[in-house]
């Protein structure tokens, strides 16, 4: 057997996929995916605010505190954000004492007041400007919510049913519309306000629920504040009975991080792995049977086996499958590395504490040999069930039961992993060599011991070991036995060692 | 028609004795119960066109299949170039198998200097010997040309350049006029015979009798894995008995060497048409002079010697001929 006779095959095998245009789409898919996603996601995100008309007939006030209460959420939700950004690329230097550089809370109406009375979002990104670095991106300020809009003067002044008609109108009317002559929501609060309650909604759509909790937080505040001033509160005593409020200190973790969202983000990238290395595995397993089902049904074999042996043939086959898995996993990760150290932002925030387990030198050998050998143990099976067929739909039937044993198993163990869950069937799953390298590459993220890791190494190694016998015997003398569908007595006859 | 070429002189020799390029004893292949190969042997040499005979089932393809070690005889000896065979051989093998085909995603050229590269040359070599192939085969224009979009007749020389690549010392070719149009027949005839003038061992298995007529200095005859006869085609047709087409008198049915006498046809003037079947080691000038020595009027003496096809059918049986027709 000589090496050179092995890389040959190998090589062509390689070049018979790589022409394939399935192997660049399904190469391309994940770069390309990981490349529009978030454009995709920008673009389906619904920037314009949600328009809002107000009727108030009841003197304007409550619609006065909605609209207060709507710029409140922004300005917090803008804090928020704030906040984050400089966290992320600490910037607390900027203005230490600014509610955006205390990051252990819950805003509270104050902090929002602090913030607008030192000049809102404006005038924090530009203390924040002085003090950031040119390579820090800059702060993306998050699009508004709402936008409350007065009520055109028929709608105004309408009642009954021209009123839920011509609300009807609006909100119903186009995107491509004209703004004024659309609405997201028509909001009436009646001239019998407040004695009469009752508030009306007209919506296109399923009202957010944040919105109709607001409307309903706001109003009821009001209510309350009326009845508090007439049983004898004064204006003053009544708000702050209705500002009194817990502040809420929260600790976070930095961007990505987090005990159930590290678990999480770090698993990401073995659990891709498992899956890489399940879907490489499906395709290339494809392609090469159906390189080793032209070979055998346009009578290839027997001008390549008077050059070579059946042995160099099975392992060039092997070699070729592995380059092409190897070449997807590269080419996947070096897509997802690309995405983690080229973008900033949330992308960033996850891949980078994702990349995280898979960085150090134990366990790039721990990925490598796993995801090599297991591409390899499962890649021999296609090969034999190759060496058995005449054609694809005879593959098919070799293959199917073969795909559900793998994949099945491995569906729950990814699912077990994501809940966090390391229970007796990943414990098992991590034994049984046709699925422990999914199982060792899946569980990277969530902790397995080095000893577990190197017994099911050994494990797998033997595994290979007599699946490398077994089937190069099976290989070997199914090879030319063209027309024969054999049974599970021939079977088991090929995997006898005897002369051919 | 190509002129069959004269056996060269044999240049290999290895202690003062002729070194065979292929030599097989007492080869026998079983599978199962079933008996491929009995107790087969022959030996073929450099410049030697070699011709191995026999219907289908004959033993033929498990014999190359065991000169090229794709499978193991069960007994008995195989050497190819002095040892036994195994793939360092390869280099110097050209092979055809009956079955053919080619990587349909591959061009011309590739999947030649592939093969070229299997069997151990360079690549450069192989695809520089490749293209004069392509281009003697008047294919160097397709040479980029993927298999699947050639003909079926430019794969087959694709094919065939794919056995001649690497320049082999022995040539092996199972069935190798099998599915092939005219032109590309003759183009073969003129391959097998350049390799011979090259001073290589062809070893061609057929059962069209014709090609082996024209081509083959010696050949094997097998029925059901055993050799029944091996030789020059000269000697297959001395096997039987020429027959002799006469217009003569009865008396000429009574001569001596006469061993059947058919009258075909009566004439005027107490002549008749004969066909004379002579007796084993009798020919048709021992029976013409006994008839002149008798005095017998011969208006027609005409000698008609036994074919190949005779031969073959005669040690074979008619069933081996199958497809023959087709072929």
């Amino acid at each position: 057997m000589t090496l050179r006779n092995i890389f040959l095959v190998a090589r062509r095998e390689f070049a018979q996929v790589v022409a394939l245009k399935s192997f660049w789409l399904t190469l391309l898919l994940i770069p390309v995916a990981l490349a529009i996603g978030p454009l995709l996601g920008d673009s389906l995100d619904d920037e314009e605010p949600t328009r809002v008309v107000v009727i108030d007939r009841a003197g304007g006030s409550a619609a006065a505190a909605l609209a207060a209460r709507f710029a409140f959420e922004q300005d917090r939700h803008a804090l928020q954000a704030l906040s984050r950004y400089v966290r992320r690329h600490k910037l607390e230097r900027a203005d230490p004492q600014a509610p955006w550089a205390k990051h252990d809370r819950w805003y509270t109406p104050a902090d929002v007041m602090a913030f607008r009375a030192a000049g809102g979002l404006d005038a924090a990104l530009a203390r924040i400007e002085r003090a950031k670095r040119a390579d820090i991106p800059e702060f993306d300020r998050p699009a508004a919510d709402y936008e409350i809009v007065a009520a055109s003067g028929t709608l105004a002044t309408a009642e009954g049913d021209a009123l839920a008609s011509q609300a009807r109108r609006l909100v119903q009317a186009s995107k491509e519309a004209p703004k004024a002559e659309r609405a997201d929501l028509v909001l009436l609060i009646g001239a019998g306000y407040p004695a009469d309650p009752t508030v009306r909604v007209w919506a296109g759509d399923q009202p957010r629920a944040s919105f109709v909790a607001g409307v309903q937080e706001v109003l009821t505040a009001d209510l309350r504040h009326r009845m508090l001033v007439d049983s004898g509160l004064s204006p003053r005593q009544a708000l702050a009975v209705q500002s009194a409020a817990p502040a809420i200190a929260v600790t976070t973790p930095p961007p990505g991080g987090g005990a159930r969202e590290a678990l999480l983000v770090r698993s990401i990238v073995p659990l891709a792995l498992a899956y890489i290395l399940m879907m490489g595995l499906m395709l290339s397993g494809s392609w090469m049977l159906q390189g080793a089902i032209e070979e055998r049904s346009k009578k290839l074999l027997e001008s390549v086996l008077a050059c070579i042996t059946p042995e160099e043939l099975m392992y060039g086959k092997l070699l070729g499958a592995l380059g092409i898995g190897l070449s997807m996993l590269t080419a996947w990760l070096g897509a997802a590395a690309v995405v983690a150290f080229a973008t900033q932002g949330a992308i960033a925030d996850v891949i980078r504490p994702a990349l995280a387990p898979v960085t150090s030198p134990g366990a790039i050998v721990t990925l490598i040999y796993f995801f090599a050998m297991g591409y390899i143990a499962i890649s021999i099976v296609f090969v034999a069930i190759g060496a058995l067929a005449d054609s694809m739909s005879e593959a098919q039937g070799y293959l199917m039961p073969v795909i559900l044993a793998i994949l099945l198993p491995v569906t729950f163990l990814i699912q077990a992993i994501l809940a966090g869950n390391s229970g007796p069937l990943v414990q098992v799953l991590t034994w049984v060599p046709i699925w422990t390298p999914f199982t060792v590459l899946a569980r990277l993220g969530t902790g397995i011991s080095a000893l577990e890791v190197i017994g099911a190494a050994v494990v797998l190694a033997a595994f290979v070991a007599l699946e490398m016998i077994l089937l190069a015997r099976l290989f070997r003398q199914s090879l030319l036995a063209q027309g024969q569908k054999p049974g599970l007595k021939v079977l088991i006859e090929r995997l006898r060692p005897v002369a051919n | 028609m190509p002129e069959p070429i004269p056996v060269p002189e044999m240049t290999k020799r290895c202690g003062g004795f002729q070194m065979s390029v292929l030599a097989v004893r007492g080869l026998t292949k079983r599978f199962g119960d079933v008996l491929a190969v009995d107790d087969l042997g022959f030996a073929v040499q450099p410049g030697e066109i070699f011709g191995f005979l026999g219907g289908n089932g004959a033993g033929k393809t498990t014999t190359l299949r065991m000169v090229l070690d794709i499978i193991r005889p069960t007994s008995g000896a195989i050497e190819v170039f002095g040892r036994a065979p195994d793939r360092r051989n390869t280099g110097a093998i050209g092979f055809l198998p009956e079955e053919r085909g080619l990587y349909s995603n591959m061009s011309a050229i590739e999947v030649i200097a592939y093969f070229g590269q299997l069997k151990r040359m360079t690549a450069a070599d192989a695809r520089a010997h490749g293209m004069e192939l392509l281009t003697r085969f008047d294919l160097a224009g397709r040479a980029k040309a993927k298999i699947s979009e050639l003909s079926k007749g430019m794969a087959q020389k694709v094919q065939l350049a794919t056995a001649l690549v690497n320049r082999p010392q022995l040539l092996i070719l199972d069935e190798p006029f099998s599915g092939l149009d005219p032109v590309n027949q003759g183009l073969l005839e003129e391959e097998i015979l350049r390799a011979a003038r090259g001073g290589a061992a062809v070893v061609f298995s057929t059962h069209v009798m014709q090609h082996a007529e024209r081509l083959c200095q010696r050949l094997l005859l097998l029925r059901k894995g055993r050799k029944r006869f091996e030789g020059t085609p000269d000697e297959a047709r001395a096997q039987l008995p020429s027959t002799i087409d006469a217009m003569a008198p009865p008396a000429i049915a009574e001569l001596d060497g006469v061993a059947r006498a058919t009258e075909r046809r009566k004439l005027e003037n107490g002549l008749s048409e004969w066909t004379l079947d002579l007796a084993p080691g009798v020919s048709a000038g021992d029976v013409l002079q006994r008839a002149s020595a008798r005095g017998l009027p011969l208006r027609r003496f005409e000698e008609r010697r036994a074919t190949l096809h005779d031969v073959f059918v005669h040690l074979v049986g008619p069933d081996a001929l199958e497809g023959e027709s087709r072929a």
